[in-house]
């Protein structure tokens, strides 16, 4: 990776990229939210106004997937919404590094989602009742082998999330990288050819083109692929919430259609 | 025809190891580097062909059925967003593994 992508220009000695600009995410969201909530007026203007539609936008969500009930995990769910965004934008930014390109910042994301469900799934139906759902509507002497499956599924579910979000962020980004650096080629032959027009020709055009790819092309589709990256994780997280406290009600809703 | 098509097509693959073999001062000509390169870029061609197959399927039945219920349009987008994060994680899978290949390379 080192060979084909610049470090980001600001680091601290001793500590990780990820780590530094996970902290620059945090450091955005938390002076965001101040400045969000700095004097909350009934009627809100600027920040305050953005934020309350954001969030809307998320209990909106909530609301459609888990229902009412839903709405106390808000803060959990738009937290790790907001974070995953700015931290995909951020690796769009020259010089910056998104955290969310680490597989370590989205293992972390998806581990904190893989105990949370089954904390709050836990918490709602007591343990052994909880267990109990892993085993399915199925025939007695099939609950053992319904068990192994589910939790082999339940434990596929971090590592999906993990290697989806990394693995979306990196790859935009290396094919950002290699398109960079046939940019640099370009530039090499226009080099290599200068003082003859066919240089000037072959440089200028092929920049041209390069850049005229890259901003009208290549960044609003990583930008769109940001955006809907976190709404895809958001949406997995309440799928999973929902179908850890929904089961106990009413023996699997509509995301289990072999239980009716 | 076919059969010299196949011998065409080992003698390609040969190729990067040979190279290998042959060039002055490489120590010991582990064929697995240049294979793990050639492995990667396979994989990935025929996991975003495939994947791209699938999704394909998949937006096509969501269009569908939204221009049969404009009313639930929402509702299909949602779960056709879903699925289609579930098709693409299977490429992206595949990604990470060219990528250890590439990059991290555990087997020399």
């Amino acid at each position: 990776m080192n060979v084909i992508e610049h470090p980001p220009i600001f680091r601290l000695p001793g500590i990780p990229d990820h780590v530094t600009y996970t902290w620059a995410v945090m450091v955005i969201l938390a002076v965001a939210a101040f400045l969000a909530s700095r004097n909350v007026a009934l009627v809100p203007r600027g920040m305050q106004n953005f934020f309350e539609v954001v969030l809307e936008q998320f209990q909106q969500m909530i609301d459609d997937v888990i229902g009412p009930e839903g709405r106390r995990f808000l803060p959990l769910i738009a937290t790790l919404g907001l974070f995953i965004l700015v931290g995909n934008l951020l690796s769009l930014v020259p010089g910056m590094y998104g955290p969310t390109t680490n597989l370590n910042t989205t293992a972390a994301c998806a581990l904190v989602v893989f105990f949370a469900y089954h904390y709050i799934g836990i918490r709602k139906q007591g343990p052994l009742t909880y267990l109990k759902h892993f085993m399915g509507p199925v025939p007695l002497a099939l609950k053992p082998l319904m068990f192994v499956i589910e939790i082999i599924s339940h434990l596929a579910r971090p590592l999906s999330l993990t290697l989806r979000l990394f693995g979306n962020m990196t790859g935009g980004h290396i094919l950002l990288a290699i398109i960079f650096f046939l940019m640099g080629l370009d530039g090499l032959i226009g080099w290599a050819l200068s003082g003859t027009p066919l240089g000037a020709v072959v440089g200028g055009l092929g920049g041209l083109v390069m850049i005229a790819f890259t901003v009208g092309f290549l960044y609003p589709l990583k930008i769109l692929v940001s955006f809907l990256q976190a709404f895809i994780f958001v949406m997995l997280t309440m799928l999973y919430i929902s179908g850890a406290i929904e089961e106990a009600e009413h023996h699997g809703g509509e995301h289990h259609p072999a239980h009716h | 025809m076919r059969r010299s098509l196949i011998l065409a097509g080992l003698a390609v693959l040969a190729v990067p190891g040979v190279a290998l073999a042959q060039a002055p001062g490489a120590p010991t000509g582990s064929w697995v580097g240049p294979f793990a390169v050639l492995v990667a870029g396979f994989a990935m061609a025929f996991a975003a062909g495939l994947c791209a197959l699938g999704q394909g399927k998949a937006v096509a039945s969501a269009v569908d059925a939204m221009a049969r219920q404009p009313g639930a349009a929402a509702r299909i987008q949602t779960a056709m967003i879903i699925g289609l994060a579930l098709i693409e994680s299977l490429a992206i899978y595949v990604l990470v593994v060219a990528m250890i290949l590439l990059f991290v390379q555990p087997i020399q």
